[in-house]
C-alpha cells in the first residue's frame, strides 16, 4: 500500500545518543494530555503511556554491556495499520500534516487498532480517569479526558498545532507554513538534552528535514512498510540494528535495508 | 384503499431508502456514543486565561528554573525557561510534574498535632505557633537541647534556621547527607575552602567517577544542557564522556564508555589513573606532589584490577585519553549522591590538580564562600551531618529535647533507616516543617505545613556542581496556597520575635531581599526567571596526599555482595516520594507490583545462587530488604544494584508500601582519617526468601 502523502508531514527525529532516559518527556506528556495517575502503575497492561521510554541493551555481558533509551510516541505512520481496521472511523489520517487522529467519542473500544499497531502505541482505558481529590484543578486545557472503554494515543499534542496556527494567523502569517519551532509537542519541548527534534519533514527550513536523511537515521520496523513519521538516529550500530529488528532476513540484528 | 404488491414493495424500498438517508438514526447513534461517555464523574476541563509565570521549582535538589503555565490563575503545567542560563529551557522529570504535586494527596492540609500513635488532629495556626513557642521557650539557652535538621542545600532558610539555633544558645544545626557536605570537606583536605564546581560546558573530556551527572547529581538540567551542547544532533561530538561506577545508569547510557568500578573501588581506580598519568609524564606544582607520586605508585594497574574490578587495558586506555585531551575534567562524586567519604572525593578530584585543571575553563573550580543573609548563620563549610547527630542520639551522647526538621526526611533517608527512625523516636518533641506527609512528619508531634514551591518565596545559592557562583530566586505563582500552610521561615521568624531572639527580619521575602543585595543581584530580575552568576574564584588546591595516604584497597568478602543504590531523578529524592505524574517512568525491572526489583549480573547471580524473578532477602546488620532479582549485565561484578526512593511508609496510595527502602541495608562506618560517616561501601548477604 502506498503511504498517504500530504504537503506538510509533522515528524520527529529522536537522537538516541542524547536520550538519558530521564523520563521528563513521559511526565510532560502525561501532564499535557491529562492522564490520571494509577495506583498500580507497575501493571503495564493497564497503564496509559502515550510516550514510553524503553531500555534497550546490546546483550553483552558486563563490563561490555551498553544500554540505550528509546522514547516511543505514536509513529503517525504514513500508512497506518490502525486506520483501515477501525470499524467506526474513529481513527483516521486525513489532515494536512499527517497526524493520525483519534476521536474518543466515536471509539467503540473494540481494540482492533491496538492489535494492528506494531509499535504498541495505542492504549485502552480500562478505568475511568479518576484524579486524586483536587488534582482535577490542574487539568490541562489541551486535551479532553477520556472515559473507560475507549482507545487513546499520542497525537503530537494536536492542540498545540492548532494554537500555533492561530498565533500565526493573528500575526498575519501563513498557518500552513509554520516556522521551525513554532509548533512543538510537550515531550520535545521539555527534553533537557534536546534529544527530540520536531518539525515538518517536508520543509527544508525545518531541521528534521535534513536530519531524517542522515546516514544514522532509521525508523522502527521499516520492513513493515508503515512509513512512520518518527525517525531515530544513533551512531551506535547495535542500536540501529535493534530498531529494524528482524528486517532483512527474519533474524534479529540483521542488516538494515531501507525501503 | 388496499395495499397491492407494488404498493407494498414501494413502501418497503422507500422505507429502507428513507432509513438510509435520514440522519436521525446515525445522529442518534452518534449521540448515544457521546452520551454513553459523558458520565458526571469524568472530570471536565477548566476554562480561563492561559498565562505563564517564571518560578523557581525547588522540587528537585538543585531546583529548576521553570515557567508555570496557569489556567485562570491555577497552575497546570511547567515548561522550561529558555531565558534562564542555568536550565536553558530544560526541565527535570520531577519539576515537569510540579503542578500536579501542588494537589498531591500526600499534602498536609493544615497544622496538626499528634494525639496518639499515628493519629493527628488538625489545629489552628495560632495554637500551633503557640505550642512551638512554648516548647522552644523550655529549651532556650540550653546547649544541646535544640536541634535542627535541614534537607535544603541551597536556600537562605538555612541561614535563618542556623542563626535561630545560635540565638537559642544551640549549635545543633545539621544537614542531610549529600555531595555538598562531603565535597566541601574534601576540598578542605586539599587545602582549599569552599564548595567545588565542575565546568562541564568547557571540557572536551569528562570522566565522571561515581557522579551520576546526567541524571541525578548536581545541577542536573544544567549538566544535561552542557552535555547536549557537545552533541549537536546530526553533527560530530565535541567532547567525550566516560562514566566510571558500579551501575550502567542513565548517565552511563549516553556516555561514550561505561567503566564498571565496584562500589568500594572508586578511590583505587582514581589513584590508578594518577599513577599511569604520572608515569606518562604528568607533573604538578602542588607542594605535596612527591608524596602523591609515591602514594599513587602503589596503585598499579594490577592492584586496581584487584580493588576495583577494572581491567589493566581499560585503565591504560582511559589514562591515555585523559592525557591526550585538551581540556579534561574529572567529576568526583558518590554513585548515589551520598555516602562516600571526603577522601574518596579527594582521590578523584586530585586528578584535576594533577592535570592542571583547577580554576580554569572546563576544569574544576572552587567557589568563593557565599555571603550569608544573617551574620550568625552557619556557613556550608561548617555544616554538621544529620546522620552523625542521630547516631549520637541513639547512643545517648546527644540529648535534644526539641528537634525541628525542615525540608528533610531523616526517618526515611538516612542509612540504617530503622535505627535512625528509632533515634528520632527518642527525641521528646519533634516539629516537621513539611509540605507532604512524609515518614518524618508521620512521627512528628507537631506538623507545620510548608507551601509548595509555587506558593512561596525561596532562593537557591550555588546549587551543588555549578562551576561559577550562581544565585536564583523565585516568588509565588499563585495568590493563595491550596493548603492551610505558612512559610516555615515566616513561622520561625515570628517565633523568634516572641522568644526574644533577634534575627532582624520579619518574613522570608525580606531575608531573600537581603541575600540578593549581599550578593549584588537584582531580585526582580531573579524572580522574573533570571539568574545571577559571577566569575569569582576560590583559591588553589593541593593533591591531598596526606589524606589520601589513608586509602587502602578494600578486601572483598566473597560471602557478601556490595550494595550499589541507584538514584533516578524521576523517582524523587529523600524528601520527596515518587510524584504521581512520574509513576509511569518506573520500569518493571525496578518495581513489580509491590516488589522492589534489584539487579545483578549473570555471573554474580549464579555465584549467589539466585535466578531471574527469584524472591530474595538482602541483609545487613539488623536491616533487611525484600526484593526480586533481575539479571542485568549493567551491574559490576559482586554487586547488587538497588533502586532508591521506594518502600515508603507514609505519603499516599501511589507510593506507600511499594517496594522496599534501600536505606535500611546501608551500614555506616567511619572513614579513616576524617572520621566522617560513610556508607558507600555497604555490603549485604543474599538469601532466598
Amino acid at each position: 500500500m502506498k503511504a498517504k502523502e500530504f504537503n506538510i508531514k509533522w515528524g520527529m527525529v529522536i537522537d538516541l545518543d542524547k536520550c538519558t532516559g530521564c523520563g521528563a518527556c513521559m511526565t510532560a506528556c502525561q501532564v499535557e494530555n491529562n492522564i490520571a495517575p494509577m495506583v498500580d502503575s507497575s501493571n503495564k497492561l493497564r497503564t496509559l503511556s502515550w510516550m514510553l521510554v524503553f531500555e534497550m541493551s546490546n546483550k553483552k555481558p558486563c563490563p561490555d554491556a551498553e544500554i540505550a533509551y528509546l522514547p516511543r510516541p505514536c509513529m503517525q505512520c504514513g500508512n497506518p495499520a490502525c486506520v483501515p481496521v477501525c470499524p467506526v472511523v474513529a481513527t483516521d489520517k486525513n489532515e494536512e500534516g499527517g497526524i493520525v487522529s483519534q476521536i474518543y467519542p466515536r471509539c467503540i473500544g473494540c481494540r482492533y487498532c491496538m492489535a494492528a499497531c506494531p509499535y504498541h502505541a495505542r492504549y485502552f482505558n480500562w478505568e475511568d480517569p479518576i484524579f486524586p481529590k483536587g488534582m482535577e484543578k490542574a487539568l490541562s486545557p489541551s486535551t479532553s479526558t477520556r472515559p473507560r472503554g475507549v482507545v487513546e494515543k499520542c497525537n503530537f499534542c494536536h492542540t498545540r498545532l492548532q494554537n500555533a496556527k492561530d498565533k500565526v494567523r493573528m500575526e498575519g502569517g501563513n498557518p500552513e507554513a509554520l516556522p521551525d519551532g513554532a509548533y512543538m509537542p510537550a515531550c520535545s519541548e521539555v527534553c533537557p538534552t534536546g534529544a527530540i527534534t520536531f518539525g515538518d519533514l517536508k520543509n527544508p527550513e525545518h531541521k528534521v528535514h535534513e536530519l531524517a536523511k542522515s546516514e544514522n537515521a532509521f525508523r522502527l520496523l521499516e520492513k513493515l512498510g508503515l512509513a512512520p513519521q518518527v525517525y531515530y538516529m544513533s551512531k551506535r550500530e547495535w542500536v540501529r540494528k535493534l530498531g529494524d529488528n528482524y528486517a532483512a532476513t527474519g533474524k534479529p540484528g540483521a542488516e538494515k535495508k531501507h525501503s | 384503499m388496499g395495499l397491492d404488491r407494488r404498493g407494498f414493495v414501494k413502501f418497503v424500498v422507500g422505507g429502507v431508502a428513507g432509513t438510509l438517508f435520514t440522519p436521525v438514526i446515525w445522529q442518534s447513534l452518534d449521540d448515544v456514543s457521546i452520551w454513553s461517555q459523558n458520565w458526571p464523574w469524568i472530570p471536565r476541563l477548566n476554562k480561563g486565561e492561559v498565562k505563564s509565570t517564571a518560578a523557581l521549582s525547588k522540587l528537585c535538589p538543585a531546583g529548576c528554573a521553570v515557567k508555570v503555565k496557569t489556567l485562570g490563575g491555577l497552575p497546570y503545567a511547567a515548561i522550561g525557561n529558555t531565558a534562564n542560563p542555568m536550565s536553558k529551557g530544560g526541565v527535570c522529570p520531577v519539576c515537569a510534574g510540579g503542578a500536579q504535586l501542588m494537589y498531591s494527596p500526600a499534602r498536609v492540609a493544615s497544622p496538626m498535632k499528634k494525639v496518639g500513635e499515628g493519629k493527628f488532629e488538625a489545629i489552628k495556626w495560632e495554637d500551633a505557633e503557640a505550642m512551638l513557642v512554648e516548647k522552644l521557650t523550655a529549651v532556650k539557652g540550653q546547649e544541646g537541647k535544640l536541634a535542627v535538621i535541614s534537607g535544603d542545600e541551597t536556600g537562605s532558610a538555612n541561614d535563618v534556621f542556623s542563626a535561630f539555633a545560635a540565638g537559642m544558645g544551640s549549635t545543633g544545626f545539621y544537614m542531610m547527607p549529600g555531595e555538598m557536605l562531603t565535597a566541601t570537606k574534601g576540598v578542605k583536605l586539599m587545602g582549599g575552602n569552599g564548595q567545588p564546581g565542575f565546568d562541564i560546558a568547557g571540557a572536551d573530556f569528562v570522566l565522571m567517577i561515581g557522579a551520576d551527572a546526567l541524571d541525578s547529581w548536581g545541577a542536573t538540567v544544567a549538566n544535561q544542557k552542557a552535555f547536549a551542547a557537545t552533541r549537536p544532533t546530526g553533527g560530530a561530538a565535541t567532547a567525550q564522556f566516560v562514566y566510571a561506577g558500579p551501575v550502567l545508569n542513565n548517565t552511563a547510557s549516553v556516555s561514550d564508555k561505561w567503566v564498571a568500578v565496584t562500589p568500594t573501588g572508586a578511590s583505587a581506580f582514581a589513584l590508578g589513573l594518577a599513577n599511569l598519568l604520572i608515569a606518562a609524564g604528568a607533573v604538578s606544582s602542588a607542594p605535596d606532589f612527591a608524596d602523591y607520586k609515591a602514594l599513587a605508585a602503589k596503585f598499579t594497574p594490577e592492584a586496581v584490577e584487584a580493588a576495583a574490578g577494572v581491567k589493566a587495558e581499560v585503565l591504560k586506555d582511559l589514562a591515555a585519553k585523559l592525557k591526550a585531551a585538551k581540556a579534561p575534567l574529572v567529576i568526583a562524586g558518590a554513585s548515589f549522591g551520598q555516602g562516600a567519604g571526603a577522601v574518596d572525593f579527594c582521590a578523584a578530584a586530585s586528578l584535576n590538580v594533577l592535570l592542571g585543571r583547577v580554576n580554569v575553563t572546563g576544569g574544576m573550580t572552587v567557589l568563593p564562600t557565599a555571603p550569608k543573609a544573617l551574620a550568625a548563620a552557619i556557613g556550608r563549610e561548617s555544616a554538621l551531618d544529620a546522620g552523625s547527630f542521630l547516631s549520637a542520639v541513639a547512643t545517648g551522647k546527644a540529648t535534644p529535647a526539641v528537634l525541628m526538621v525542615y525540608e528533610a526526611n531523616p526517618a526515611f533517608a538516612l542509612p540504617q533507616a530503622g535505627e535512625m527512625a528509632k533515634s528520632l523516636g527518642n527525641i521528646a518533641f519533634k516539629v516537621s516543617f513539611s509540605t507532604y506527609m512524609d515518614e518524618t512528619a508521620a512521627m512528628a508531634d507537631l506538623i507545620l505545613p510548608a507551601p509548595h514551591p509555587y506558593e512561596r518565596f525561596d532562593d537557591a545559592m550555588n546549587p551543588y556542581g555549578v562551576a561559577k557562583p550562581t544565585y536564583l530566586a523565585g516568588k509565588p505563582v499563585v495568590k493563595k496556597p491550596v493548603a492551610d500552610c505558612k512559610d516555615p521561615v515566616d513561622v520561625l521568624l515570628a517565633a523568634a520575635g516572641k522568644l526574644g531572639v533577634s534575627l532582624g527580619f520579619e518574613t522570608y521575602a525580606d531575608v531573600i531581599k537581603a541575600k540578593a543585595s549581599a550578593v549584588g543581584a537584582d531580585l526582580d530580575t531573579l524572580t522574573a526567571g533570571g539568574a545571577w552568576t559571577s566569575d569569582g574564584k576560590g583559591g588553589n588546591l593541593s593533591l591531598g596526599a596526606a589524606a589520601l595516604a589513608k586509602v587502602a584497597p578494600a578486601a572483598a568478602d566473597p560471602k557478601t555482595l556490595a550494595v550499589a543504590p541507584v538514584t533516578r531523578q524521576a523517582f524523587g529524592s529523600g524528601s520527596l516520594a515518587t510524584p504521581p505524574a512520574n509513576l509511569l517512568i518506573v520500569r518493571e525491572d525496578e518495581l513489580t507490583g509491590k516488589d522492589l526489583v534489584v539487579r545483578m549480573n549473570a555471573a554474580t547471580a549464579k555465584a549467589a545462587g539466585v535466578t531471574q524473578g527469584a524472591k530474595v532477602k538482602l541483609t545487613a546488620g539488623s536491616g533487611e530488604l525484600k526484593a526480586r532479582i533481575s539479571v542485568n549485565e549493567g551491574v559490576a561484578a559482586g554487586t547488587v544494584a538497588v533502586p532508591m526512593g521506594f518502600g515508603r511508609s507514609a505519603w499516599d496510595e501511589f507510593t506507600k508500601g511499594k517496594g522496599d527502602n534501600v536505606y535500611k541495608i546501608l551500614t555506616v562506618s567511619d572513614e579513616a582519617g576524617t572520621g566522617l560517616k560513610v556508607w558507600a561501601g555497604s555490603t549485604v548477604t543474599v538469601a532466598k526468601g
